[in-house]
């Protein structure tokens, strides 16, 4: 491999790895605060590349159809917490796991229903359509380059908001102590609702932003889904520095396997995942 | 007494006598024969599921690893066009599927809860892979039987696996088997220390037991079953298909032990009747059959607090 | 939502055999036509647009069919290889199909044929390329109205030769399909003097393209040829024309990569050549009427699985006029399909020994979001059907 190929290699690892991060925090943020672990998180990747496609289609505005589509996501976030989760937070934890089954077929129904089973695309907006030059072949897209940065920026907010803001406090009083919290006069039931809709927001976020450079397929969320497990699970479930970490190594590992070791690459990220295990049954950053 | 509460003698007396005499209602459709076959053979592995998942607490996301492996290990080791024993061979592959359980079993009991679940998604995983990936083993495209094994014993010989009603009883006397398995295991001293470390581990081993021994054990134990009914699954038809080890065949399993009510075995039986059931009857009802098993689904584990198990027992047991 | 059209029509022949019971005839039983498609999920576009072809077809052909009609069974197989069997037998043993649809997947295709190899039932394959249904695995009652996995990537060999590449990159999903089509390109071009300087299959159903394309440019080859269909094609054209690569490296393809997602893929489609038993702008007055009508019913473009499910149609309609209505002979039933020539979209074919289309091979250009033809590539075009023995 030259300089030049190892270099852009690192770069598409370390985007893809970004893009996971953004899709997973939302899954170890809602499992580190709540103890919920949502397999429909997945299913909300899709659904907000699905409602970028629908309102691009109808309002040509790229930027408009993404605040939208957020907005959207954030209400189906606490639409679902009012009504389904919040009824299971005293049971079993696998409960949880054949609620979030059932809704992963209900969001898959209704995609089917809503917008069929054709392949859909989204152009990317016309303001990053550019490419930069590479090498004499290869361009690398400025949207691309765009979403990379917007996930670093919304990995600062977030670390911001959880280490400095009021409601960061709350977050981590929750999740070390809701008895104690519940005693200081904080309503958990609202700070629950909050950090679920945000969850379910950044997997529609994500999906919103993988939409111009992917395929808006039935099932896309399941695929990521697994994928988004790995990467939260070697970084130590809960753990948002951890997610962070552990995406970009899932992203690196993932983009150089397919290269040097293609023989392998369909199995490397369970390999490495069950290594990191082996050596720390925890993950990388448990708390 | 084999079973000590009054539902699971209900549930044990209503199910087997009927699923006795159900081919002699069904004597003119093959079909319905074979499709309860297949939902018995799953109940088999959602049993074996079941007993880890609820009883020893293990979570698994890999069991269909074993259940595939059944079938693989089935064409890989028989010769193509040799009619085999059906005995001999069921012993062959319960203690390979056992000897890689043990292996594998030791690694990953080293973690726990969802730590454990993703660990054992990721050597089925790479178990699919490997299997999918190859093109010895037929790739995606899988492999055919062409043929079935025989299954005498001594010479006398009670089911041609080629009848489909003779494979049904193969499969309704495993399904009684195992459940009688599972409760006289329950029951032993081994089931005991077993119960024990699921309600406190700390506490069992202050009482001198190695509890790593008694889980990789019943590790072992599960994965053999779940390998027997895949087994059984790829003898139906004589197909083998990677899709087999498919981490959804897992989730499957997992929501079917989870719907029928953890841990109580029999559960693992009305879940996948319960299942499949709605799955049949939904899909030949309406295209879009996801949504209203995705909405029953929801329905249930609002309704029942531990399946559906859980829910009969509150109605039919005497409040002591 | 509920299948109103087959329970009416299964209800409406209930009641015909209630109140004709002493005279009813083999012709007035409705002929079954049990279909196994995916109708969701990855594969679900595929099977949408197979069936709509078909019940198109039918429905056009009505008055060829005696005074019988047509009841439908339809199940989804979700795709999943492991229940194919259980779904076959079914539509068997069940509800005693007349024909048996599907599938779309090859691993689906396998399980199917376990059950369906040598019975009673007439199964047709409408899309599945799985090399060995009319290969090592043929059998009288099984036909196929698409292709061979074979069939479309052979003849890009030599038009890849013709224009003088040298150097190809091959890539595909590591699946059946994939790996059976580029094995068939590599056949023709290097059997013509052309190098496969590299072979990349990428696990499936990924859709990191990234990676594989950074490589791709870093050798440079002269073309790269590849197999992808459905989402994974819109990605993927997609993103060779994000990464810079198009225009620079010319992209083959079978023609699946242009299938169903040109509205998906936008410009970045534009250009691509691709090989296929079919093109949108084929000239001819079959196709000119079933785009426009399907367009009509179904308020969208038709693409190769509509065709293909159409093609079905026709082929049923044509046995059961052939044989006045009356399919009970199973013999008789075969050979009037073999006879068939299926007045298709995609130009007039007949089946081989195999039971596989034989039929052109065009080379096509995406234009303004339709394959247009360039030429023929491989006209009347026969699979080896290596390993069969009909």
């Amino acid at each position: 491999m030259t300089t030049s190929l190892f270099l852009v290699q690192l770069i598409n690892g370390l985007q893809y790895g970004l893009l996971l991060f953004l899709i997973a925090s939302g899954l170890t943020l809602v499992f580190g605060v709540m103890g919920i672990l949502n397999l429909a998180h997945g299913s909300m990747y899709m659904v907000g590349a699905y409602l970028v496609w629908y309102f691009v289609e109808h309002t040509g505005s790229f930027g408009l159809s993404a605040l939208i589509s957020a907005v959207i996501a954030l209400l189906i976030g606490i639409l679902m917490e009012r009504t389904l989760i919040r009824q299971l937070y005293r049971r079993n934890h696998l409960d949880q796991v054949l609620l979030t089954i059932g809704m992963i077929f209900v969001f898959n129904a209704l995609q089917g229903l809503l917008w069929g089973n054709d392949p859909l695309g989204v152009a990317v907006p016309a303001a990053l359509s550019s490419a930069i030059p590479v090498t004499d072949v290869l361009e690398y897209p400025v949207y691309r380059i765009f979403v990379a940065l917007l996930c670093v920026g919304i990995a600062a907010v977030m670390y911001f908001m959880i280490n400095k803001t009021r409601l960061g406090m709350l977050i981590r009083a929750g999740e070390s102590n809701r008895e104690m919290v519940e005693c200081l006069g904080i309503d958990i039931r609202k700070l629950y609702t909050i950090v679920f809709a945000i969850g379910v927001m950044l997997a529609a976020v994500a999906g919103v932003a993988a939409a111009p450079m992917s395929s808006i397929v039935p099932g896309m969320g399941e695929h990521i889904l697994i994928t988004c497990f790995v990467v939260v699970v070697i970084g130590g479930m809960g753990s948002i520095k951890g997610a962070f970490i552990a995406a970009l190594l899932v992203g690196l590992v993932d983009t150089f396997a397919s290269v040097l070791v293609p023989q392998l690459s369909s199995m490397m990220i369970y390999i490495l995942m069950a290594f990191i295990l082996l050596i720390k049954p925890q993950g990388l950053f448990s708390s | 007494m084999l079973f000590n509460k009054r539902t699971e003698r209900i549930f044990f007396w209503v199910f087997f006598p009927l699923a006795l005499l159900m081919p002699l209602f069904l004597a003119d459709n093959t079909f319905f024969v074979s499709k309860l076959t297949s939902i018995m053979i799953f109940a088999l592995f959602v049993m074996s599921l079941d007993y880890l998942v609820g009883r020893c607490g293990l979570i698994t996301l890999g069991h269909a690893m074993f259940y595939g492996l059944g079938g693989y290990l089935f064409w890989m080791i028989a010769p193509e066009y040799e009619a085999v024993n059906f005995w001999v061979y069921t012993f062959y592959i319960c203690m390979i599927a056992a000897g890689v359980a043990l292996i594998i079993g030791f690694l990953v009991l080293r973690t726990s809860g969802i730590y454990m679940i993703m660990i054992t998604l990721a050597f089925a995983q790479m178990a699919f892979y490997f299997f999918s990936d190859s093109i010895d083993f037929g790739g995606t495209d899988g492999l055919f039987i062409y043929v079935k094994p025989e299954t005498s014993i001594f010479g006398l010989s009670f089911f041609d696996l080629d009848n489909p009603t003779h494979f049904y009883y193969l499969c309704l006397l495993s399904l009684f088997n195992t459940l009688v398995f599972f409760r006289v295991l329950i029951r032993s001293r081994f089931g005991r220390v077993v119960d024990a470390i699921h309600e406190n581990p700390g506490r069992t081993t202050a009482l001198g037991y190695n509890i790593f021994v008694f889980r990789l054990m019943s590790y072992v134990i599960a994965s053999a079953l779940g390998a027997y009914a895949g087994y059984l699954f790829t003898l139906q038809y004589g197909f083998v298909n990677p899709s087999m080890l498919a981490w959804t065949t897992s989730g499957s399993a997992l929501v079917m032990s989870i719907l029928g009510g953890m841990g109580s075995i029999y559960g693992a039986i009305l879940g996948t009747f319960v299942y499949e059931g709605l799955h049949y009857v939904l899909e030949h009802l309406t295209e879009h059959w996801m949504l209203f098993m995705g909405a029953l689904i929801i329905t249930m584990v609002m309704v029942f607090k531990n399946g559906i198990a859980g829910y009969l027992e509150k109605l039919l047991e005497k409040r002591a | 939502m509920f299948k109103s059209h087959s329970l009416r029509t299964a209800v409406v022949a209930g009641l015909a055999t209630l109140t004709l019971s002493t005279s009813v005839t083999a012709n007035n039983e409705p002929i079954k036509v049990g279909m196994m498609l995916p109708f969701s999920g990855v594969y679900g576009a595929l099977g949408d647009a197979t069936r709509n072809g078909l019940k198109m077809a039918l429905q056009e052909q009505m008055s060829k069919l005696h005074g019988r009609k047509i009841e439908y069974i339809e199940i989804d197989t979700e795709a999943r290889p492991e229940r194919a069997p259980e779904i076959a037998s079914s539509l068997l043993n069940n509800s005693e199909a007349d024909f048996i649809i599907g599938p779309v997947h090859s691993g689906v295709a396998m399980g199917m044929l376990k059950v369906l190899r040598g019975k009673d039932t007439v199964m047709i394959v409408p899309n599945a390329g799985a090399g060995p249904v009319t290969g090592p695995l043929c059998s009288p009652n099984v036909f196929r109205t698409s292709f061979s996995s074979w069939q479309p990537s052979y003849p890009m060999g030599n038009v890849a030769l013709d224009k003088g590449y040298k150097k190809v990159v091959t890539m595909s999903w590591n699946y059946g399909m994939g790996k059976e089509s580029l094995d068939a390109f590599e056949e023709s071009f290097t059997a013509g003097g052309g190098e496969i300087v590299k072979k990349i299959l990428v696990p499936f159903p990924k859709t990191e393209f990234q990676a594989y394309l950074s490589e791709i440019a870093s050798i440079n080859p002269d073309a790269v040829f590849v197999f992808f269909a459905g989402g994974g094609a819109v990605k993927f054209v997609k993103d060779y024309d994000a990464l810079g690569l198009k225009g620079k490296i010319p992209l083959l393809g079978s023609g699946f990569l242009t299938e169903g997602t040109l509205e998906a893929q936008g410009s970045a489609a534009e250009g691509v050549l691709t090989t296929l038993h079919y093109a949108d702008s084929l000239d001819n007055e079959q196709n000119t009427r079933f785009r426009s009508s399907y367009k009509q019913q179904f308020g969208k473009a038709s693409d190769i699985y509509a065709v293909q499910g159409y093609d079905t149609g026709l082929m049923i309609a044509s046995a059961v006029n052939q044989l006045g209505g009356n399919i009970s002979d199973q013999k008789a039933l075969i050979k009037a399909l073999e006879s068939t020539t299926v007045r298709s979209p995609r130009g007039d074919f007949t089946f081989s020994p195999a039971h596989n289309p034989v039929q052109n091979v065009y080379l096509r250009t995406v234009e303004n979001g339709e394959n247009r033809v360039v030429e023929i590539a491989a006209p009347a075009l026969a699979d080896p059907a290596r390993g069969c023995k009909l």
